[in-house]
């Protein structure tokens, strides 16, 4: 192939990557533009609305109006608390999943296969099947609408716990272990100072996964939580859906403060979510 | 120490992000720590919806300020309240002292025998107190078992037919005097021509579609149609219902189709209604205000009227959706829960503004002569739409409180769909030559359900019972 048919080839190959980035950005753009427009323009025009303005577009009805109304509303007790649920989650799931994995994997202890087999047959049961014992258990234990009746059933998923066994196998050379133990490390420093480092690219997936998943999370805050003070944004931007009616504006304006911590942390952490994603997946 | 130091350095290695993660960690626990927690209150009140949280709020604060009680009011979802609720009714959990449930989600609670609901039988308080006699009778049906009540109605729901008068009265078509769907539907026959040559109708007469189950539910009921005896057996194999079926479906089938599938709720669907595509939508009292939400351009050239009749001096109304008031028997304080429940469901202030707000009219008929009623609606080209709606209120048709009626309904759905395949695929376009495949399909949905009821011990047995009393 000539050097010219390659340019070619790579106009070609970009000017689709820009069609494709487009599509994908296009709902970005409405649902921000929608956030802007007051409740009159959301059904009369698709995007911006029109008007005297530049390009013959209303530039003066869009505002900030719907985002001062979201406030008002104390919507950043809800933000704060997506954040605090979120975060909790990420940290404590990936610490206890990797200490769970690397025991999992590298312990040799009586039952190791039983609780091995029990990982992956909870791996297999649907979650909606516990809500409803889940519930039970919660109130027997005192812990219905409080942040930790939140938190301690998802700080140990067995898909992190078999992921991280699995990586750990992987990645973690049975030697070094072994040297860490004659320099007089203690299993804790073992863990910390040389397993951790090793399965870092899993950590920074895993961290994000979870966090998203956390932040995402709707039923369970729903069936958890009573107290409006206590949920976080999945749940209180539901409620701004009204039964008959609904402030589009607000409801998009909120859909933006929602989506924009979660892609800028993944930003952030795009590097180690793709490496951890495809850590072993080719053969070296 | 030096163990420390060695573990911070080794992490040291960690991404960028983890450390940020971390930090948002120690930020918003401090957030959550230092924010002062709320005092509970006295008794809970769980709602689904945020108008009707708003429009209680004032006469709570009031309550509570002039008795010293406090009752919190949480605004969840429809799924979240079904899900606790349940939870709570099968593990003998705690609820809410009050909680407002939706048509669909209430029967859930009514499975199971009369003693075993959920929910405390509130009939001997509401004849005691007279209220029983007060209240729109047929809007108590879906909360009724065995006639016993166990909620408190919150609407009634009747549906008229909201239809284009700006376009009927510019063709000259008086549209009121149709007085049956076959009346109606050859009156706005001459509206269907084709004048932009789209290849379909200008105007198709109404906003129907064998897909939407709950219109076929809808009209089904207008039509005397009957899934569950009010004891709970199914009867959906009947003639009548195959009868129904199969005219509902003859609407949308065949080269002269008089129904159009026009989407209620999404954007396309309201610009269709803007567009004139149908002339006429059926309109519980609730949708009218989510039409002037969502499609202000209409506003002064709709109207509404009864609904036409399947037959001369038929049903002109029917039903759709609902709301009951209940008080869980896990409630500590009976008494206050049912105060605060007459106070939300009973009072003028909360009637006038559930009307002014979202069109719904109150099943409390002592209410009925409120001038809110009255009031000409600019929206329906100054029609006194409430005091229409209140005229149909009696007429409502009974429902069922069976929990299996929603997935029967849905099952209905199916079977329309089929009907109208075979109606497609062999060109049988009439209502009266759909009747014996109608009645092939719903013996189908009978044996669907039946088996379906047959493995819950105690409507097994109630199935039982109603097989005896057939032979």
């Amino acid at each position: 192939m000539s050097a010219g048919q390659r340019k070619i080839n790579k106009w070609i190959l970009h000017a689709i990557l820009v069609l494709l980035a487009i599509v994908t950005l296009v709902p970005y753009v409405w649902l921000i533009i929608a956030s802007l427009k007051g409740q009159d323009d959301f059904f009369s025009a698709i995007f911006l609305p029109p008007g005297d303005g530049a390009f013959g577009i209303g530039w003066d009805k869009l505002s900030l109006d719907n985002y001062r109304a979201l406030f008002d509303l104390g919507f950043e007790v809800n933000l704060i608390n997506s954040v605090f649920y979120s975060a909790t989650t990420a940290l404590f799931a990936t610490l206890i999943c990797a200490a769970t994995g690397f025991v999992l994997a590298k312990h040799q202890f009586r039952g190791r296969n039983l609780i091995t087999l029990v990982v992956l047959g909870a791996l297999i049961v649907p979650p909606t099947l516990l809500l409803a014992p889940g519930y039970e258990l919660l109130y027997d234990l005192n812990l219905l609408d409080t942040s930790w009746g939140l938190l301690l059933p998802l700080i140990a998923p067995a898909f992190g716990v078999f992921l991280f066994r699995q990586a750990v196998i992987q990645s973690v050379p049975d030697e070094l272990l072994e040297a860490a133990r004659i320099d007089g490390c203690s299993e804790w420093s073992v863990f910390f100072i040389v397993v951790l480092p090793l399965v870092r690219p899993m950590i920074g997936a895993f961290m994000l996964i979870t966090f998203l998943g956390m932040w995402n999370n709707f039923i369970s805050p729903q069936i958890v939580l009573q107290t409006a003070d206590k949920q976080p944004l999945s749940v209180a931007i539901a409620q701004l859906r009204g039964v008959y009616k609904t402030d589009y504006g607000l409801l998009t304006a909120a859909t933006v403060v929602s989506v924009l911590p979660v892609a800028a942390l993944f930003l952030f952490l795009q590097k180690q979510f793709i490496s951890g994603l495809t850590s072993g997946a080719v053969k070296g | 120490m030096h163990r420390i130091t060695n573990t911070i350095l080794a992490l040291r290695g960690l991404s960028s992000g983890v450390w940020v993660i971390a930090t948002l960690f120690v930020i918003s626990l401090i957030l959550v720590l230092v924010r002062q927690p709320e005092q509970e209150g006295d008794l809970q009140f769980w709602v689904f919806s945020p108008e009707h949280a708003e429009m209680y709020a004032p006469l709570i604060e009031e309550h509570d300020a002039s008795h010293g009680v406090k009752l919190d009011m949480t605004v969840m979802s429809i799924a979240a309240i079904q899900s606790r609720m349940m939870s709570g009714f099968f593990g003998g959990l705690p609820t809410a002292d009050l909680i407002e449930v939706e048509k669909a989600v209430a029967p859930q609670a009514f499975m199971g025998p009369v003693d075993a609901i959920g929910f405390h039988d509130l009939t001997d308080l509401l004849l005691e107190e007279g209220l029983l006699t007060q209240l729109n009778e047929p809007s108590l049906s879906p909360w009724s078992v065995d006639g016993r009540v166990f909620g408190l109605p919150h609407d009634v729901h009747p549906v008229m037919l909201a239809y284009r008068a700006d376009i009927t009265e510019a063709a000259g078509i008086d549209l009121t005097l149709a007085e049956t769907w076959e009346e109606y539907f050859r009156m706005l026959r001459p509206l269907m021509e084709d004048k932009d040559n789209d290849a379909r109708p200008d105007h198709t007469p109404l906003s129907f579609w064998y897909t939407n189950q709950d219109l076929i539910e809808t009209l089904m009921l207008q039509g005397d149609g009957q899934l569950f005896t009010p004891s709970g057996q199914p009867v959906i194999a009947n003639e009548r219902n195959a009868f129904l079926l199969a005219t509902i479906v003859s609407w949308c089938v065949g080269p002269d189709r008089v129904a159009i599938d026009i989407n209620e709720w999404s954007a396309s669907g309201h610009q269709e209604k803007v567009d004139g595509l149908a002339i006429g939508y059926i309109a519980p009292d609730w949708m009218c205000s989510i039409w002037k939400m969502h499609v202000p351009g209409l506003e002064g050239k709709l109207k509404l009227m009864p609904l036409p009749a399947f037959e001369p001096g038929g049903r002109r109304t029917s039903v759709r959706g609902g709301t009951m008031l209940g008080i869980p028997k896990t409630t500590q304080q009976f008494d206050r829960a049912w105060d605060y429940a007459k106070l939300l469901y009973t009072s003028p202030e909360v009637a006038r503004q559930l009307y002014r707000e979202v069109d719904i009219i109150s099943p409390v008929r002592s209410l009925w002569d409120d001038p809110v009623y009255n009031e000409p609606d600019p929206y329906f080209m100054n029609q006194r739409k409430g005091r229409m709606y209140i005229e149909l209120a009696p007429e409502i048709p009974l429902r069922p409180s069976s929990p299996y009626n929603k997935q029967a309904a849905i099952d209905v759905r199916d079977a329309a769909l089929n009907l109208a395949e075979y109606a497609n695929r062999n060109s049988v376009y009439n209502a009266e030559d759909l009747i014996p495949e109608a009645i092939r399909l719903l013996d189908r949905v009978q044996a669907r359900v039946e088996q379906r009821m047959s493995r819950n011990a105690f409507a097994a047995e109630d199935l039982a019972a109603g097989d005896g009393e057939a032979q």
